[in-house]
């Protein structure tokens, strides 16, 4: 595991756009935490990294938007969602499959659905209001090889775990 | 009766319209998956190549998959809207047996799989009878492997049909005797969708339009444990 710590939204932004560098087509990110804790502020900053031009809103609503950069980065929060079926029912896999990479908000909640392959990113609060630690956790075999290189592209922020 | 064929089960979005004479004009294309984009203008060029009106159209019939759900989701909205709109039944059928039907000549054993994507395929085993293909098996979803081995286990020659056929080769190299269909009929038609269709809707085999629902084959029964959703501690000041 790897954990990184901000002071900021915009700082959490940053972080994220490092992570961005290290994505490839079919990567799956799990982003866990609590309301406010910075899960779509983080996929802004992936987005940014991926060269998305367009505003990154949160996807509560719409439960999936897809966004066109250097991979394609499909926006997902399933919040709003009450059974596994509904989650099954936005066919993730087909969104990422081969093209893009996807960012599932609250994706802890449903793994069940999804496939046994991510890095999941969970970020919670820290000292101050503004603080927030981001603990960097590779599941299933397409991260692991890539966690060295993620500690690299984070180790501006990253503390002791 | 004059029936509009919906077909977006695969990365191909298609329409049709025909009735008791045959199939009057179509439209397939495959590049881009753009099922959204495509369908609604492709309806419109149809119906004016077929010299077809909307209020003209005595039923709608869509392909409900098994499929990629993206395009599922359009194509069976699309139905559903139309239906509702026109005032006019629904009819659904499934994708593979779309894809069995135009081959039902062979006298071999027909597969039909279409690629589910991340390693699986939604696959379904056919013969052929008078005036159709029956199928044999249930819709069933599962990797190419163990689809390959239920070939084996068969072991008579088959025809393997669909875009799961195009993705996965090896599953020929399994039996000898046995062909793919290749490109050709990687994906179902909107033209043999209409044709499929005339039949049913003759029986008035409808559904009614909000029954109509997308072949999904993937299940998941449980609700969603939110303990997370309560709200956390430092949100209400505890």
């Amino acid at each position: 595991m790897i954990r990184a710590a901000t002071k900021s939204v915009d700082d959490t932004r940053d972080l994220a756009a490092e992570v961005a560098a290290l994505l490839r087509a079919g990567d799956l990110l799990v982003l866990a935490g609590d309301l406010g804790s910075g899960k779509t502020a983080f996929v802004q900053g992936l987005a940014r990294g991926l060269g998305v031009t367009e505003p990154v809103t949160s996807p509560a609503f719409v439960l999936v938007r897809t966004y066109p950069g250097r991979l394609p980065l499909v926006h997902v929060d399933v919040y709003r969602l009450d059974h596994l079926q509904e989650v099954v029912e936005l066919g993730l896999p087909e969104l990422v499959d081969e093209e893009g990479v996807a960012a599932i908000e609250w994706g802890d909640v449903v793994l069940p659905t999804l496939p046994a392959d991510f890095l999941e990113i969970r970020l919670e609060q820290g000292d101050d209001d503004d603080d927030r630690t981001v603990a960097f956790d590779a599941v299933g075999p397409s991260w692991a090889p890539r966690m060295a290189a993620l500690g690299r592209a984070v180790g501006a922020w990253a503390v002791e775990v | 009766m004059l029936i509009l064929g919906i077909e977006t089960a695969t990365q191909q979005v298609g329409c049709a319209i025909g009735g008791h004479e045959g199939v009057r004009a179509s439209f397939h294309a495959a590049h881009k998956r753009r099922h959204v984009e495509t369908l609604v203008p492709a309806i419109e060029f149809v119906c004016r190549q077929a010299d077809v009106a909307l209020s003209d159209i005595g039923a709608v019939c869509v392909d409900v998959g098994p499929g990629l759900f993206s395009g599922l989701r359009v194509g069976v909205v699309a139905a559903q809207a139309m239906a509702q709109a026109l005032r006019v039944p629904v009819i659904g059928v499934p994708s593979l047996d779309l894809l069995a039907f135009p081959v039902r000549h062979t006298s071999r054993l027909i597969v039909a799989a279409v690629d589910a994507r991340r390693g699986e395929l939604y696959y379904a085993f056919y013969r052929q009878v008078p005036g159709g293909a029956q199928r044999l098996s249930p819709y069933r979803l599962g990797t190419p492997e163990e689809l390959g081995s239920e070939l084996v286990a068969m072991g008579e020659d088959y025809l393997l049909v669909g875009d799961g056929a195009v993705r996965y080769p090896e599953l020929l190299r399994e039996l000898t005797g046995s062909d793919s269909g290749g490109p050709a009929t990687a994906y179902p038609s909107a033209a043999a969708l209409v044709e499929l269709a005339h039949p049913l809707a003759l029986r008035e085999e409808f559904v009614p339009s909000w029954e109509l629902e997308p072949l999904y084959l993937r299940k998941s029964d449980a609700e969603i444990n939110w303990e997370a959703r309560t709200a956390p501690d430092w949100a209400v000041g505890a």
